[in-house]
């Protein structure tokens, strides 16, 4: 008896020449990659003097359908540190349980010793790389922002594939098309971090949601923002976006009732 | 993968869950329509999962009832082995995992609402991607997105029973009329401390009963 | 005692019906530092006796009270490495919970499941008993808790058709002994002291629920330093944790007590020590020489 099942039912190879099976497999290689789904957009985040202030809007969207409107995409870890989350929100509520395992599995030790923004980030960035390199990676933009092991602030960036990258100012998705450059006028580089208040931090994030408001169509006029300094974090869930301006509508010319 | 959309069901069912109600919790769904055959028609979309927990499924029937047999037998295991009645938390978090893990494989939008004396009346969404969210009121499905509005509009903090059925079947018969892939009867069940009340409503007399006789 | 045979293996009774490796296992702990648990009306207090082995050991390190998940602590008392497993086990226990369950483990759950772990190695001859007696303390959450990672929050205000009379959560204390029998206490203690260690919480009336957290950390740093036997051990270490609710000091976790405020219990039960050599000695007549 033949002992290979794809062989049962079929003409005998020593009659019929060999049997093409090729269209048994129908499946191809092993695929995991999957695309997200429920999707959060931009988070931004600005160095300051004392600290970090980053932002997300509250939206998860379902394909172009604002579908959950209080999706808080700011998690914090051990009061010290901030994570924004851009991307699939399951692969951010698995996120999210890992770094909460990992805080259970650090309380272990009991030795004094926490994990600080930078740590997070390192981990964090070889988890999405370990999992982009199974082809199956976690749909993630993230900003972690906390301070450093001198106490310095941190702000860092790590994506689906692993990528890092750090600057005094970032944005993911489109806020790193809009909000990027507004921000980068206010903190051109790492020296004039310094010089920037925690107020002017804070009114130049607000005026960046505000713009990715207006222009970004997967966004949402209600956010979170958090200020990470060394004396812990100030997060903020429920904000709504100040003083929006839609009069310049009136001035539009050129088309329909408005040629006059 | 093209395999597995292949002798797959497209069906769509239309799913409104809401929470808070003054004694606890509604949630109802339309019957559904299977494109290819309407044989489930008479079993509905709604599974009790525990006696005051249930799930409504959207998506494919074979993956969304393969997913909640599991989840009922393990919350029957858990009720047995802690000697206390899963929460539906509990439920919600079983069906996430599952739908999560499998997100490759399964083409399942739930909703798992149910009652529990701590935690009163909770409405759980889970869509495609397998994420968990808690919600007010929660819709599903094809005849969903054409309802976005009216729930929006007519859902209020701290609603009573009756207003609550109301507000279900408003939404419910807003689907049905605008929907084309949805139609036939309402199905309903209220969960409160009482237990699971099933309630249904016909075409034949504009959805005002038989109701819960 | 005669030796009968009977004590060789642990799968087989004796005549009269005891195990006796259990038996031999409950003495292994009976000379181990005491350790003591107190259930608070906000919390719970975990404290061991930590006899200091060598001079050539760092002072505070070498830990014997074990966090097993956020809210739960587990101190043991008996042969060390036993505990370590025993705790190792917890671990595993509290985070599989986590992962199907998704909420953290109540108390009680983890306690009876390790409960029947350890009766488990009272069953088979290829293994001996745990060494250990161990006193598990928690704080389950009185308030509602999400599932992990949930996102979103339902209405504004709150769920409907609550119970509001029902209460859930609070403190939880447990000891578990070498046999796998594991009962719930107000005030548990084992190891050397314990006997002492019982007559000292029995007095504190807990059963009526009105000592505080911070009173806990009192009375426990005393009944360490009352329950020890100085002629037998010279030197330990006190080590203390607790757990609160979510608004008292720990904020539902369990952690260590700070440093300040054990050194302050440690001063205030060194003090009611003094305080009761004194009376002794002015019973006697004698004056204490400084």
């Amino acid at each position: 008896m033949n002992h290979f099942p794809q062989a049962w039912g079929r003409p005998r190879d020593d009659i019929y020449g060999h049997y093409d099976a090729s269209f048994l497999q129908s499946s191809g290689p092993n695929q995991h990659t999957q695309s997200p789904v429920v999707t959060g957009t931009s988070v931004i985040a600005v160095k300051f003097k004392d600290g970090v202030v980053v932002a997300a809007d509250n939206l998860a969207s379902y394909g172009s359908l604002a579908r959950f409107t209080d999706v808080k995409r700011l998690r914090t870890f051990n009061d010290t540190t901030v994570i924004g989350f851009g991307g699939d929100v399951s692969d951010m509520q698995y996120l999210d349980r890992v770094l909460s395992s990992l805080d259970i599995k650090e309380s272990y030790a009991n030795d004094g010793h926490h994990l600080n923004a930078k740590n997070l980030h390192t981990y964090l960035a070889k988890v999405l790389y370990k999992r982009r390199s199974d082809f199956n990676p976690l749909w993630n933009q993230l900003l972690v922002a906390g301070t450093d092991d001198d106490g310095k602030p941190f702000l860092s960036s790590a994506d689906l594939l692993g990528t890092t990258f750090s600057a005094p100012t970032l944005a993911t998705g489109f806020g790193a098309h809009l909000a990027q450059p507004l921000l980068r006028r206010i903190v051109p580089d790492e020296a004039a971090v310094g010089g920037i208040t925690q107020e002017a931090a804070v009114a130049a994030v607000k005026e960046c949601m505000k713009v990715l408001f207006y222009r970004d169509a997967r966004s949402l006029d209600k956010y979170s923002i958090a200020v990470v300094t060394n004396e812990g974090i100030d997060l903020k869930e429920d904000e709504k976006l100040e003083a929006q301006s839609w009069a310049f509508a009136e001035g539009i010319r050129g088309y329909g009732t408005q040629v006059s | 993968m093209d395999m597995r959309k292949t002798g797959m069901l497209n069906e769509d069912g239309i799913h409104i869950d809401m929470d808070h109600l003054k004694k606890g919790e509604v949630n109802a769904d339309r019957e559904l329509r299977i494109q290819e055959r309407t044989a489930e028609r008479p079993l509905g979309p709604t599974l009790p999962i525990e006696s005051r927990i249930s799930s409504l499924r959207s998506g494919s029937a074979a993956d969304t009832q393969a997913v909640a047999d599991i989840v009922q037998y393990n919350l029957e295991q858990f009720g047995v082995e802690y000697d206390m009645p899963p929460t539906t938390q509990t439920a919600a978090a079983m069906f996430q995992e599952l739908c999560y893990h499998n997100k490759d494989r399964l083409s399942a939008g739930m909703i798992i609402a149910g009652y529990d004396p701590r935690h009163g009346g909770q409405v759980y969404s889970i869509p495609l991607g397998g994420s968990l969210h808690k919600q007010s009121y929660a819709i599903g499905g094809s005849g969903s997105t054409y309802i976005y509005g009216y729930c929006d509009a007519n859902w209020r903090e701290g609603m009573t029973e009756e207003e609550g059925v109301n507000f279900v079947k408003g939404a419910l018969q807003e689907a049905i009329k605008w929907d084309g892939s949805s139609g036939g009867v309402i199905r309903m069940v209220v969960l409160t401390a009482k237990g699971a009340v099933r309630h249904l409503y016909l075409p034949d007399n504009g959805y005002t009963g038989p109701g819960t006789k | 005692m005669v030796r009968t045979g009977y004590d060789l293996s642990n799968s087989v009774f004796s005549p009269d019906g005891r195990n006796f490796q259990v038996e031999y296992a409950t003495k292994a702990v009976e000379n181990g530092g005491t350790a003591i648990g107190i259930r608070c009306k906000d919390g719970v207090v975990l404290a061991v006796e930590k006899i200091i082995t060598s001079k050539l050991l760092k002072p505070g390190t070498n830990k014997r009270i074990a966090t097993v998940d956020k809210h739960v602590g587990v101190v043991s008392s008996g042969l060390v490495p036993d505990g370590r497993h025993f705790v190792s086990r917890a671990r595993d226990e509290a985070s599989s919970w986590r992962r199907f369950i998704k909420s953290p483990i109540p108390t009680s759950i983890i306690a009876s499941r390790l409960g029947s772990y350890v009766q488990m190695y009272t069953l088979y001859s290829s293994v001996r008993p745990f060494g250990v007696t161990t006193i598990i303390g928690g704080w389950d959450s009185e308030e509602e808790l999400p599932v992990d990672g949930q996102v979103g929050s339902g209405p504004k205000m709150g769920a409907g058709g609550k119970d509001e009379s029902l209460r859930s959560g609070g403190p939880g204390l447990y000891m578990i002994e070498p046999s796998g029998l594991y009962w719930g206490y107000y005030g548990a203690a084992t190891g050397k002291g314990r006997q002492v260690a019982k007559g000292e919480l029995e007095k504190l009336n807990l059963q009526n629920g009105t000592l505080s957290l911070l009173e806990g950390v009192k009375e426990a740093a005393r009944i360490i330093y009352v329950a020890h036997d100085d002629s037998k051990d010279k030197d330990f270490e006190l080590e203390m944790t607790w757990i609160s609710g979510k608004d008292g000091p720990t904020k539902g976790r369990h952690e260590e007590v700070p440093a300040k405020l054990r050194e302050e219990a440690e001063k205030a039960a060194k003090k009611a020590l003094e305080g009761e050599d004194e009376e002794d000695d002015s019973s006697k007549g004698d004056k204490m020489e400084e």
